[in-house]
């Protein structure tokens, strides 16, 4: 999957969760920071991105996302990971 | 002014992870006992955790006398049970009563949640052609105090409070005052829950249970562990108590209710609302912080509650937070939501009645965050005049109660 | 009834500063009253959720609630309609009584909310995702407002209410339940000023849930009848088959009397008295349900320290449901005496459908208005009373009540499966003002 659609994927889920629109949200943009959110509703953003990317990602991973730029690097991390096994069946 | 009549405990209903009743269950806890085993209500398999707190063993049946326990919730069964025995407890023969005069204030966190869970087994299995009337009629939380009432067959106030993990103290404290404010003679309190898958993920998803000990106040505690059960407490008013000679455990002396209005699930990083409630407790109480015999700490063994439970115990007392015994029952029960705070007040009911105090299991190493004795592992002989017990939960929601030594 | 000694020893006086409502009729309560006067409905074709699979629509929806006009721009994502519901009546409670974001600053503000199910939609969406997708998918915001007690506490953060927050579940009953217990809380001293009422939202699991209890105006009602008429709630009348599930919040602003005369309130009723029973038979024994009731005026009236003679209003639960509305009128009929021909009657939910938690605040929201008013809304549809009904005051017209220098109104609320409520309020002259100086 290309970064670029991963990261507006990205942004749709936090939008959802913020009320910020898409647009107004940086690449470089950090949670607390930039954008103002506690733990539960950070959590509730790594939630979001591993089902939307359907992956597994363990709790101490998901708790460490702070920026877009984290959780893009995360997803793509990951789903190189399972690409490989993608292509084998 | 006329004088506020007095608010006495004189009954004990106890169905707990560690054991039912009020005596089997308060000497499982002095010693130590383990209410902690992997779940069996369902399948933890896609958790990372699998321990819980469950009731087991435990049949309705052979409590209630009067409602058919299979037309009842889950939390319903457990409450009724516990109401038959408090008042068994308190040798009162609830139809010797004024039914209109008797009345039931409950808490709970969820209600019935396992009657939803069923609603949702059939709507994401598409068969929701088999949703009956049962989902209305047993789902809605009032149902427990009703189910309680209809039980024992007290007519009077019935007051369902679902203030989640302090719902037991808020019932406690409202049915003080139903009796305070002469809205009643005799008032059953408490609280109640059934172990939750719906609570089980939850928590789980928040990190918040941990994999293998609950140890409140430790170095390296890394959570709670959801449980069920439900305790309710006979109040009276002093008089009353006194006129029939019954057994009074402990004297409601004061509470206090407050609100953090901060976060839903994150407690305020001082203390704030903690510190407000337990200091409304005291001062209602006309006690100073250093009467303070013994504490039953909300303690859930989150790496965050135990830190900020301490934060407002040293806000309160000073450096004597350090040498006020202070312990944790969940390290043996679990957290049992709406239950818990009820449970722990007939544990400080107790406490005051026997100079006993339970221990706080599993605890190895201090974190210098919760500098407190914590009655580590070991029950205690002490004097117990007076016992304040804390509960916290979602919402903001802090609610501290505080018993004492009747000296009619 | 001789009020008891600790009826006297509880001296503060309660008054009520200020009404905050979302309805299916409006967000005013004015314009409520208007629209109740005018016999309007609020129930209509259901358009928040699919009802394709459901045979009755009907419902009380608060279609075009727009939570920012209350609650402004910061992120609403943390509520779920049930606590914007609430937290949007709240604002207006708060704003109608003088107590702006400054004003509070100094002051503990509690909240006692009244509910049925808070959010069974948050708490089955919740659960399905786990179910559905595992576990780790959860929502952690989602099960943040799992608990019943959601709503108070969001409202609580929102407005920044640090005092007793308290909910209290009974369904339609709650209501006036939280409203008597704000009231104690108050005249007692251990509060000076809460925020009470209640709060319920429209959704398919709650909906459901009431349609498989057979209890959806709509159905077929009465057992054996055939007829699918009328689909709307039509309370005390013969031909009613059940009510329309609806949502809504309210809050009453509660305050110590004098206080509030001390900061310059508009004081817009006193709240008499009230009293809370509960029917051992689970409602299974409509004898003794509306015994129950019935005890309930009887209490309250006591705590009140006034007579049956006084009472100028009644606003009742009723809300079509064929076993409720009779056992209501039976213990109206019991506990009015000898004015059970005389007193007129409401029932608003013949408008608004059922909102539940809201209800008890709603009722005592429109009592208020209409003493004011001396004006009292009539049952819409109403026509004829089944033949056991004996009351005297149910009619579909909008009616004058009589001049009385301090009109008392009473409501009262029935709810699912055991508790009863009553609650007598106190108008002011009609000049808008309080005879009590």
């Amino acid at each position: 999957m290309e970064t670029v659609t991963i990261r507006s994927k990205i942004k749709e889920i936090i939008s959802n969760i913020t009320s910020i629109e898409t647009g107004e949200i940086r690449d470089s943009a950090s949670f607390v920071d930039d954008l103002d959110l506690d733990s539960l509703s950070m959590l509730e953003i790594g939630v979001d991105v591993a089902y939307e990317f359907k992956l597994e990602i363990p709790e101490e991973e998901l708790s460490q996302l702070r920026t877009l730029n984290d959780s893009v690097a995360l997803v793509e991390s990951y789903l190189s990971r399972q690409e490989p096994q993608v292509k084998a069946s | 002014m006329v004088a506020q009549p007095r608010i006495v405990v004189t009954g004990l209903g106890l169905v707990t992870p560690v054991a039912t009743g009020r005596r089997q269950t308060w000497e499982r806890l002095l010693a130590g006992a383990d209410g902690i085993s992997p779940v069996q209500s369902f399948s933890t398999e896609k958790f990372n955790v699998h321990l819980g707190a469950e009731v087991h063993d435990f049949a309705a049946a052979d409590h209630l006398r009067n409602l058919d326990p299979t037309t009842l919730g889950r939390a319903s069964q457990l409450a009724a049970a516990a109401a038959r025995l408090a008042l068994d407890d308190a040798r009162i023969d609830p139809a010797s009563l004024d039914p209109n005069r008797a009345g039931v204030a409950l808490g709970t966190t969820s209600g019935e949640p396992l009657e939803v869970e069923r609603f949702d087994d059939r709507l994401v299995a598409d068969q929701l052609d088999r949703v009956g009337d049962e989902f209305i009629r047993l789902y809605p939380c009032h149902m427990i105090a009703a189910h309680v009432a209809a039980e024992v067959g007290f007519a009077g106030v019935n007051t369902m409070i679902p203030t989640a993990c302090a719902a037991g103290n808020y019932a406690i404290a409202h049915a003080s005052d139903a009796l305070r404010w002469d809205r009643a003679e005799v008032m059953l309190a408490g609280g109640a829950d059934s172990f939750s898958r719906i609570t089980y993920t939850g928590f789980a998803r928040l990190g918040a249970i941990a994999p293998e000990l609950c140890q409140p106040f430790d170095r390296d505690r890394k959570g709670m562990i959801p449980g069920e059960g439900a305790a309710i407490l006979v109040l009276e008013t002093l008089e009353r108590a006194l006129a029939r000679n019954a057994t009074i455990y402990a004297e409601v002396a004061g509470y206090g209710l407050t609100c953090d209005a901060h976060h839903m699930t994150a407690a305020h990083p001082e203390g704030e609302g903690a510190l407000r409630a337990m200091t409304a407790a005291l001062n209602e109480s006309g006690l100073h912080p250093d009467a303070v015999s013994y504490i039953s700490a909300h303690g859930t063994g989150t790496p965050t509650n135990d830190r900020l439970e301490s934060k407002a115990f040293r806000r309160l007392f000073g450096t004597r937070s350090k040498r006020t015994p202070t312990s944790s029952i969940k390290s043996m029960i679990g957290h049992t939501m709406g239950a818990a705070s009820a449970i722990e007040a007939a544990v400080c009911a107790l406490a005051v009645a026997e100079n006993r105090v339970p221990p706080t299991m599993n605890f190895r190493q201090p974190d210098p965050d919760c500098d407190l004795d914590c009655i580590a592992n070991e029950a205690r002989e002490m004097p117990v005049e007076v016992a304040m017990n804390n509960a916290y939960a979602f919402g903001g929601n802090n609610a501290s109660v505080i018993f004492r030594k009747c000296h009619p | 009834m001789k009020p008891s000694q600790a009826t006297q020893r509880i001296a503060k006086r309660v008054v009520i500063t200020g009404i905050g409502l979302v309805t299916p009729l409006g967000d005013d309560p004015e314009e409520l009253f208007a629209a109740l006067c005018d016999g309007r409905s609020g129930v209509a074709t259901i358009e928040n959720f699919d009802t394709e699979l459901l045979p009755y629509r009907q419902g009380g929806e608060i279609r075009d609630f727009k939570p920012a006009d209350y609650l402004g721009s910061k992120n609403l994502r943390p509520l779920d309609r049930t606590g914007r519901l609430a937290a949007a009546a709240a604002h207006n409670a708060l704003l109608d009584a003088g107590w702006s974001e400054e004003a509070r600053a100094d002051h503990t503000i509690g909240l006692v909310l009244g509910t049925l199910f808070g959010s069974v939609h948050t708490i089955s969406q919740f659960d399905c995702r786990a179910l559905t997708a595992g576990p780790m998918y959860a929502k952690p915001l989602d099960f943040a407002n799992s608990v019943i007690n959601a709503a108070a506490g969001q409202t609580a953060i929102w407005h920044r209410l640090p005092g007793v927050n308290t909910t209290i579940a009974g369904g339609p009953a709650a209501g006036l339940q939280a409203l008597g217990y704000a009231a104690d809380l108050i005249s007692s001293g251990r509060a000076k000023i809460l925020l009470a009422g209640g709060a319920d939202e429209m959704c398919y699991e709650s909906y459901v849930g009431y349609h498989r209890g057979g209890l959806v105006c709509g159905g077929t009602g009465n057992a054996g009848s055939a007829s699918r008429q009328p689909p709307h709630p039509i309370p005390f009348d013969g031909r009613r088959n059940g009510f329309a599930p609806a949502e809504g919040a309210a809050f009453l602003v509660l305050e110590e009397e004098e206080a509030a005369r001390q900061r310059g309130a508009r004081i817009l009723a006193t709240v008499r008295g009230h009293a809370t029973t509960f029917d051992t038979s689970l409602a299974t024994d409509t004898a003794a349900t509306s015994a129950s009731l019935s005890r309930a005026v009887g209490q309250a009236l006591a705590r009140a320290q006034c007579t049956v003679d006084e009472i100028s209003a009644v606003s009742a639960s009723a809300n079509g449901a064929v076993r409720g509305d009779a056992v209501e009128a039976t213990a109206l009929a019991d506990a009015l005496a000898n004015r059970t021909d005389a007193v007129p009657i409401t029932a608003i939910k013949s408008m608004l459908g059922e909102p539940m938690g809201a209800g008890g605040a709603l009722q005592v929201a429109t009592l208020v208005t209409s003493l004011a008013h001396r004006t009292l809304p009539g049952i819409a549809g109403f026509s004829q009373p089944e033949k056991a009904v004996t009351l005297g005051g149910l009619s579909a017209e909008t009616r004058k009540l009589p001049q009385s220098r301090a009109p008392i109104g009473l409501a009262t609320a029935l709810g699912l499966q055991g508790p009863s409520a009553a609650l007598l309020i106190e108008g002011g002259a009609d000049d808008g003002t309080s005879h009590h100086v």
